[in-house]
């Protein structure tokens, strides 16, 4: 049960504040590469920092253990960032 | 309370406010599931899941087998509560568009340097979202998957994506907006 709970309750956050930060709209995220709104930076990096604290000092005190972590392969990883800023200029997601 | 309440209806938050709410997400979804916030890898389990249906020979493969399992996945039904969170916050504050005329294209600037028609969105949303699920399946995640829940993380790989994003980010907005910049 709790399988199936716990990620719609996640993902509904997660939409919401991504709604209320102006995300789902096609001109926040353009406007992030035209350097006139810097919404999308913002939310973003506030979203970082927020959980990176919260997670690390969670660990810290033995509360928690991370998932896997995103495996680094720096071309792939870079490669995919590239042509995902074209697809992400493009349409606005 | 009232107060509260109100910034609720509010149509838009102060990204700050946006960022710390997800922040406490991505902290929690570690925490309860031990998973991360991902997007993008929810599509690719459906469609491996098809996929293996329809032609399982074509899907049988490692991609499909071991990187990317298809299936009813954490991520799948995590995509589900996006879809109503999103939907719920625009109900919040009253700008849902469902049903509602030209909720196709809405967006005032994507009119102004595109044009008004309605299939026009359709096919660059269509071509742009292509772009991005095949970008994401490279690099091992999307902005929600990678770059904010690796960022969390600390994970090399979402600093490099983050990069690379903004790069070419930049440079297809230069030439679609040429001297409108």
């Amino acid at each position: 049960m709790t399988n199936f709970v716990l990620p719609l309750v996640f993902g509904a956050f997660f939409g919401f504040s991504l709604n209320k930060a102006g995300l789902t709209k096609y001109n926040k995220i353009v406007n992030v590469f035209r350097f006139t709104d810097m919404a999308v930076l913002k939310f973003m990096m506030t979203a970082l920092v927020v959980a990176m604290i919260g997670l690390y000092a969670l660990r810290g005190l033995g509360l928690l253990t991370f998932p896997a972590i995103p495996a680094t392969y720096i071309v792939g990883n870079l490669v995919g960032g590239l042509i995902f800023g074209v697809g992400m200029s493009l349409s606005g997601y | 309370m009232k107060f509260v309440m109100n910034y609720i209806r509010k149509e838009e938050w102060s990204p700050y406010v946006a960022g710390i709410l997800l922040g406490l997400v991505g902290i929690a979804t570690v925490w309860a599931s031990n998973a991360l916030l991902g997007a993008s890898g929810a599509f690719e389990n459906l469609a491996g899941m098809i996929g293996k249906a329809i032609a399982p020979k074509v899907f049988d493969n490692i991609y499909f087998n071991f990187i990317m399992p298809p299936g009813i996945t954490w991520g799948v039904i995590l995509l589900i509560g996006v879809f109503f969170g999103g939907m719920i916050g625009a109900a919040t504050s009253g700008t849902l568009m469902w049903g509602k005329k030209g909720a196709a294209n809405s967006d005032a600037q994507w009119k102004r340097i595109f044009g008004p028609q309605v299939w026009k969105r359709w096919v660059l949303a269509f071509i742009g979202a292509i772009i991005l699920e095949y970008a994401a399946g490279i690099a091992g995640g999307c902005t929600s998957g990678l770059a904010i829940s690796g960022g969390m993380l600390l994970a090399p790989a979402a600093f490099l994506f983050i990069m690379g994003m903004f790069a070419s980010g930049i440079l297809t907005a230069l030439i679609i907006y040429r001297k409108r910049y």
